[in-house]
């Protein structure tokens, strides 16, 4: 790591000497351990030992990024040239400013009660293989089985020409399990998602087994006594998995500045609220979503970000309303305001950009049977499989896996495949009550390019919306 | 670097390895992304990194070594690690070598290419042209060389170079375009033909009406087709279909598409993505993927290709096998007679965001965006925006009712993620959803 620190401090004073007006730069190096327990069978196992450079400089009012893994200080040099002359090389007519920011300097690191660095891959694999083989003995056809388990420990050392020095060490777990459950020629499918900052005693928290065996009998009862949803207008009772990513698409990415701004227009497109949407009514009143690095253990913590900036919960839509927008400090520079510390990068290759982190429906105090007391005629969906979400984050569709007729208050068979197709609004405006279940799932957040697929929590509690069309 | 794959190879090999590949990748690429009509940024690549598979008794590891000055004990820690790992037995080995290679090489003038700002202003200057008011998008100069060794026999070389511009063009949020340019050549690099491309779009698509649900027939510019091409293309993995994640299984011989549909894969065509070998060492070469809708064969390796009974088809990747780049065969219709034939439907020309309800029936939605049309007799008589297109993937393979006679290379953010080659298509009885009110 102090090689890396050399050359992070080489890289920020080469670059003001030649003429940068503001530099930074981040040495990382991640270990990453992987594997894919396919059908059984141990596909293959990758371990990666990724490091190297990240220059970002501000140079004529223009931004110039350049990276290599060659850890030398001629290269180091080579790509503080790169990142200078390709700044300068792009003529802005408006100059590009950050936001101010007091200088920092601080270690921090997340705890591991049990170190992932300590745990042989034997015994990691070993944990997945007992969940297959539990799997196997339900009795039903599982057609295929796919695990992957992955780990990442990430030191990082960051720092610029306003005299910020940051040391961090984020270590990462992560397990990914897809499943196809056949009944004849009918299929059922599902993914899932779990992650973790911390060590390995997130495998335990997670209560893995038990919650892919859940999975999979629900799978089968779907396949067995599922019948085709109800059409109409009815209430939902949508269970965490469907609040959390309804949180992350329809209220995270929409408050990104930077997509906002149109940054992103040509990728992952631009938002629904305009640049002074602040204020606006997109949901009812019990409606708050709110993003925060600061969750202990969820798989996006952080404490500072990779501009330097520290962390804080932002309020996204607070009773309702659109109330902050998530910055990095060039787009808090833009909207006059200061950087909440949304700034992430994927790895040391790439520029940070404007990133959700944990982001999630604030709980509220309803039970779910609270919450189904009040229902007639809905459908119940405590998860989804298929869901997509239009450029302006406005038109979303949710398609259920694990959904239930409600009548009366009281859950009955399984129905299959519920859509929720509804705008922005209509879906947070139709919530009329949350409940205190707030839970997490972790997932890739998709964004820039080149693509950086970055962790990021996706959570909520159940949530009962009033009158909506289902079919 | 030739010598350092071939010492990583016989390094992991003295170490007790039955099987080992070292691929030594030099990454040279260089971007500008741009929005609001000028630079965002600028971003220079200067990387080196060794991809390296090694099999111990079956046990199979795969690693990217970044530090190239301390290889040796990366490998030494590797084959320690598999070593430790678990048997797969469905590993069956990799290609026997040597083999002889196409003689390719990359344009020089796209090698010596160092700034692309002129190729951004080309784009942008050329849908502002047609009305657009904001542009956004990536300017792209890719180069990467290639030093491959195996334990097998194979040694070889590829320089890679090709230019790729990307640009979305609005008029407003609801009224947008895109277009795309590739070239491995910097004479048919046309960035300013994509910029139009997408300000024409942007322009024609001026405020935008609700679109209606219901079943269409439906014109899929390339961008779009493109689009489901790749997933065709890529859930043909032999490994998609053993991990359920294709509806192509069990299909082989079986029809997944009309008689106007066929489909191939070339990783050795001109396209941005030539590639002379694959993962292994095998040539790359054509693989006739769909003959006028029929299912003729999935994507090998070695592995696969052994569980399947057949021969690899070049399209190892470091585990799994995958496309190089997928070709449509073009149809005989004019792109206005393509147009003309539809008395009410529908022209799309992009996409985003394609999820399966079930892989393994290929049921899927995906939401279009940028230019949304009506056509009436053949002509647009109005914009839409706000629409979903909910089908099957075999259900539009089947419907492909005709193609356009000339194909054009795209490859898109995410949705078209390697070069696909093709044509405008016309497919019937597309499903259309909208969000209810």
């Amino acid at each position: 790591m102090d090689e890396g620190n050399d050359l992070v401090d080489f890289a920020v004073d080469y670059a003001m000497k030649k003429g940068a007006t503001y530099a930074e730069a981040r040495y990382e190096h991640q270990e990453q351990e992987n594997f894919i327990l396919k059908n059984g069978v141990l596909d293959a196992l990758y371990v990666g030992q990724d490091r190297g450079v990240g220059v970002r400089v501000l140079a004529n009012g223009a931004l110039g990024f350049a990276a290599t893994n060659m850890r030398t200080k001629s290269d180091v040099r080579a790509i503080v040239d790169d990142a200078i002359k390709g700044a300068k090389a792009s003529r802005r007519r408006t100059k590009i400013t950050f936001a101010h920011e007091d200088a920092i300097t601080m270690n921090w690191s997340v705890t591991e009660q049990r170190k992932l660095a300590d745990v042989p891959v034997e015994e990691k694999i070993a944990e997945i293989q007992a969940v297959d083989r539990d799997l196997m003995q339900l009795g039903f056809k599982i057609a295929a089985r796919y695990f992957q388990l992955s780990d990442n420990r990430i030191q990082k050392y960051f720092s610029n020409s306003e005299g910020s020095h940051i040391r961090s060490y984020s270590p990462r777990l992560r397990v990914f399990y897809f499943l196809t459950v056949l009944e004849g020629s009918d299929a059922e499918q599902t993914y899932r998602n779990y992650g973790w900052s911390g060590g390995w005693e997130g495998i335990r928290a997670w209560d893995l087994k038990n919650r892919v065996l859940e999975e999979a009998r629900s799978m089968h009862k779907s396949l067995t006594e599922g019948k085709k949803s109800p059409e109409g207008k009815m209430d939902l009772i949508a269970g965490p998995q469907v609040s959390g990513i309804a949180s992350h698409e329809s209220c995270g990415h929409p408050t990104e500045a930077d997509r906002v701004l149109g940054r992103e227009a040509s990728q992952a497109g631009k938002s629904f609220i305009p640049p002074d949407g602040l204020g606006m009514r997109v949901g009812s009143d019990v409606v708050t979503v709110v993003d925060d690095p600061t969750v202990e253990n969820a798989i996006a913590y952080y404490v500072t970000d990779d501009e330097g900036v520290k962390a804080r919960r932002r309020y996204l839509y607070k009773e309702g309303r659109v109330t902050e927008f998530l910055h990095n400090r060039e787009t808090a520079a833009a909207f006059r305001t200061r950087s909440n510390g949304a700034a992430r990068a994927v790895n040391y290759n790439v520029e940070a950009i404007v990133r959700m982190a944990n982001t999630f429906v604030e709980p509220k105090d309803h039970s779910i049977d609270e919450l189904l007391e009040g229902v007639k005629h809905g459908v119940y969906m405590k998860s989804f499989m298929e869901w997509n979400i239009d450029d302006k984050r406005y038109n979303a569709k949710y398609a259920g896996r694990e959904a239930y007729l409600v009548e009366n208050g009281e859950i009955k068979h399984p129905v299959r495949n519920t859509v929720v197709e509804l705008t922005t609004p209509a879906f947070w405006s139709a919530v009329d009550a949350v409940g205190k279940d707030l839970e997490f799932e972790a997932g890739f957040c998709g964004k820039s390019d080149p693509g950086q697929a970055l962790d990021a929590s996706l959570g909520g509690p159940t949530m009962r919306l009033r009158n909506v069309y289902l079919r | 670097m030739e010598d350092l794959a071939s010492h990583l190879v016989e390094k992991a090999i003295s170490l007790g390895c039955q099987d080992a590949v070292a691929d030594i990748v030099s990454n040279r690429s260089y971007q500008i992304r741009f929005a609001q009509n000028e630079a965002v940024i600028s971003n220079r690549w200067r990387e080196s990194t060794a991809s390296v598979f090694f099999v111990y008794q079956k046990r199979v590891l795969a690693s990217d070594i970044k530090d190239l000055s301390k290889a040796d004990e990366a490998v030494e820690r590797l084959v320690k690690i598999a070593k430790g790992s678990q048997e797969n037995p469905d590993y069956a080995g990799i290609a026997k070598g040597p083999f002889k290679y196409a003689r390719v090489r990359p344009d020089p003038k796209v090698l010596s290419l160092d700034e692309g700002g002129k190729y951004v202003e080309a784009a942008i200057g050329g849908a502002l042209d047609q009305g657009a008011k904001e542009c956004a998008g990536s300017f792209w100069k890719y180069e990467d060389e290639h030093f491959l060794a195996t334990s097998n026999g194979v040694e070889g070389h590829d320089h890679r170079a090709s230019l790729y511009l990307s640009i979305r063009a609005l008029v407003s949020l609801e009224s947008s375009g895109h277009g795309i340019a590739c070239a491995t050549k910097l004479s048919k690099f046309e960035p300013e033909k994509a910029g139009h491309k997408a300000g024409r779009i942007a322009a024609l698509a001026k405020t935008p009406k609700s679109g209606k649900a219901g079943r269409y027939t439906v014109v899929f510019d390339p961008l779009i087709f493109g689009s489901l091409t790749d997933q065709v293309g890529g859930r043909l993995s032999a490994w998609a279909v053993l991990a359920g994640l294709s509806p192509f299984g069990k299909k082989i011989g079986k029809r997944i598409g009309s008689s106007q549909f066929t489909l191939y894969e070339d990783g050795s065509a001109e396209s941005i993505a030539r590639k002379r070998f694959d993962a292994e060492g095998v040539p790359t070469k054509k693989n006739v993927l769909v003959n006028k809708g029929i299912l003729k064969t999935y994507l090998h390796n070695t592995s696969t290709a052994k569980k399947f009974r057949t021969k690899t088809t070049g399209n190892a990747g470091l585990v799994a096998p995958e496309p190089h780049a997928v070709f449509a065969k073009p149809g005989d219709r004019s792109r206005d007679e393509i147009f003309s034939e539809v008395k009410d439907g529908l022209w799309l020309t992009n996409t985003w965001y394609t999820r399966y309800q079930s892989y393994v029936t290929g049921d899927l939605s995906t939401i279009p965006r940028d230019g949304i049309f009506h056509i009436r007799n053949g002509d647009v008589v109005e914009a839409w925006k706000d629409i979903r297109l909910t089908d099957n993937l075999i259900h539009l393979m089947k419907n492909v009712e005709a193609l356009s006679a000339t194909t054009e290379q795209m490859m898109w953010w995410g949705e078209v993620s390697i070069p696909n080659f093709v044509p405008y298509a016309r497919i019937k009885d597309v499903g259309i959803t909208k969000s209810a009110e």
